[in-house]
């Protein structure tokens, strides 16, 4: 793994796709900082940088992420390395923090706004670091995300815009989600379309139609039961299930110095599943 | 050394390859020949474990690669078709990522480079970036790279593929010198380049072994086809009159001339008839001198219907 680790975080420094992606994200982060903190008098470092910068990252993180499989597969190079005595989580693993690693090295140049605004501001340190903290989490996941995506396909163009793509619709999830239905009975419809899904997938990949059918039958008992018993519960069900997904819900904690668990244990585990999927990915092409 | 028994890919519906059985032994050098999409590359594949078989086992020294991925790998070196490098990395950093990758301890691993890059003769480029290398040494960098570790066993995918006659005849020697530590599997289309450096063929052809013998048996075999290419004086209508009047010839067809007044022609005659000295004979005496006359090597194509009829032939 540290090999790995190693090659990549090298070749981020070796390679345009590094330095197009530091450059950019410092240079529009910048902007912000200035208009946003210097030109306003604003010594609310959050609101002010951190907010757009995470916006920034956004944009610019698949430039991180894109090569990290896709090129493997395009030179053929993922031979070496599925032909090694390494396991794929290590190479999955080494990868990915090498990707993180180039990131918070990035991030560490911004400690310098920080800074401007300690020495000829108030700085909230708590809130400050808090923020750090929770924009290297979010990081984290659109990393793992991007990483995901990337092991998918043997293209960058496409590895990047899918990201892309999917992490501005993680942005908006929390926008769509106030447009959801919330009364029960839409609750119910999507809980039974859920089993369908979980019972169409079984069934798919068992080729098993007592199994697919069988959990079908759980499912629908158990929404039946849950709906006689408690029916509020379906109240607002889709966004909660929805809401899930929001990485972006869990950061303003941070941003006002909370680090709850919970939302710990969410960002890492978010990025564990993603990069587990990555994992499965390359793990089932030797088999297709 | 590898044991291959029921080995079978499936793409979909596509079969790659259709249950191999066939056998290594430690300190043989086998090669695997057939033409593009044979299944050769994916037969590889599968023994070096970048590919799962649909059906069957492979082990190594009795290990399932399947079962201990990682201690079957630590034994083998791979040079893939196109040789998997990091072209951003110089020909040193290269290597160096592989011994590392390849778990090689760091003392052995700068003795182990020294000596492999002497063997491929690639130390006059190891400051420079791979990407700017050519294509031969592109090649032996990748040769260099399935070396690290000293596994005992080697699988090359074409090693030959796209080099100049020099670099072939380089690489070929350097194959022939490698046998003494190492157990070789090599893949070609081409069968001079097999028969060169190879104890024993296994030919594939569809997925499924169609021969497997040493290449002076498989030629014996194939002493069956008779073609000769003729090169003589005179007008084509004369000179195909002439050869199409020999006893045994079944066909002449004309090429397109090379030679001013001279005329081209490839003649196929039944397979039990050395046919060279009427051929002499009856162009004496339409008096069209002889310019050249060959034995046409049988191409891969030939040797593949050969077999591929022949063992048909038995099945009825």
């Amino acid at each position: 793994m540290f090999a790995i680790f190693r090659k990549e975080l090298r070749s981020f420094f070796m390679t345009p796709a590094g330095y197009i992606f530091m450059s950019l994200f410092l240079l529009l982060s910048g902007i912000f900082f200035v208009t946003a903190n210097l030109f306003r008098m604003n010594s609310n470092f959050n609101a002010g940088f951190i907010g757009s910068a995470m916006f920034i990252f956004m944009l610019v993180s698949p430039i991180l992420t894109m090569k990290l499989f896709s090129d493997e597969q395009r030179f053929k190079t993922d031979q070496l390395l599925l032909t090694a005595p390494i396991r794929i989580t290590d190479i999955v693993l080494g990868k990915y923090l090498a990707a993180m690693a180039f990131f918070v090295i990035t991030l560490a140049v911004t400690v310098l706004y920080a800074l401007i605004i300690a020495i000829y501001g108030d700085l909230v340190v708590s809130e400050t670091v808090g923020g750090y903290l929770g924009f290297i989490l979010l990081g984290s996941s659109f990393i793992a995300v991007g990483l995901f995506i990337s092991s998918t396909t043997d293209n960058q163009v496409v590895a990047a815009l899918v990201t892309f793509a999917s992490l501005l619709f993680m942005w908006i999830l929390d926008m769509i989600i106030s447009t959801l239905p919330t009364d029960q009975t839409s609750g119910v419809v999507f809980a039974v379309v859920l089993a369908l899904a979980l019972s169409l997938w079984l069934y798919l990949s068992t080729r098993n139609i007592i199994i697919g059918a069988g959990v079908f039958l759980v499912c629908a008992a158990v929404i039946g039961t849950v709906y006689g018993i408690k029916p509020e519960l379906f109240t607002g069900f889709i966004g909660r299930i929805v809401g899930w997904f929001s990485v972006l819900k869990r950061f303003p904690d941070f941003a006002k110095g909370y680090v709850r668990l919970s939302s710990l244990v969410y960002y890492l585990s978010f990025s564990g599943f993603f990069v587990f999927l990555a994992v499965r990915v390359i793990e089932k092409r030797r088999w297709s | 050394m590898i044991r291959a028994e029921g080995l079978t890919k499936r793409y979909g519906r596509h079969v790659a390859i259709d249950h191999l059985d066939f056998s290594i032994d430690k300190g043989e050098i086998l090669g695997f020949l057939g033409p593009n999409g044979a299944g050769k590359t994916t037969t590889m594949n599968i023994i070096t474990g970048y590919l799962s078989a649909s059906e069957g086992r492979i082990t190594v020294d009795g290990i399932d690669v399947l079962e201990q991925p990682e201690e079957v790998k630590r034994h083998i070196g791979y040079l893939p078709e196109q040789p998997p490098l990091y072209v951003d990395m110089t020909v040193s950093e290269y290597l160096s990522f592989v011994g590392q990758i390849k778990k090689v301890p760091k003392g052995q691993m700068k003795l182990d480079m020294e000596k492999i890059m002497d063997l491929v003769k690639i130390h006059d480029v190891q400051k420079r970036l791979i990407k700017n290398l050519s294509k031969g040494y592109k090649q032996r960098v990748g040769l260099a790279q399935a070396l690290i570790g000293n596994p005992r066993l080697l699988i090359l995918d074409e090693p030959t593929v796209g080099l100049d006659p020099k670099q072939i005849i380089e690489i070929r020697n350097l194959i022939k010198e490698l046998r003494q530590d190492h157990t070789i599997v090599l893949s070609s289309h081409i069968l001079p380049e097999v028969s060169a450096v190879c104890e024993r063929v296994l030919i594939i052809s569809k997925g499924a072994i169609v021969a497997t013998d040493t290449p002076e048996n498989l030629s014996r075999r194939l002493v069956g086809s008779n073609r000769l290419a003729v090169r003589a004086r005179g007008s084509e209508s004369a000179v195909t009159k002439a050869l199409s009047g020999i006893k045994g010839v079944k066909n002449v067809t004309v090429q397109s001339p090379a030679e001013e007044g001279a005329c081209d022609v490839l003649v196929e005659a039944d397979t039990d008839r050395d046919i060279r000295e009427d051929v002499f004979s009856s162009l004496v005496t339409a008096s069209a001198p002889i310019l050249l006359m060959r034995p046409m090597d049988l191409s891969l194509e030939d040797i593949f219907l050969h077999l591929t009829t022949s063992e048909q032939e038995v099945d009825q």
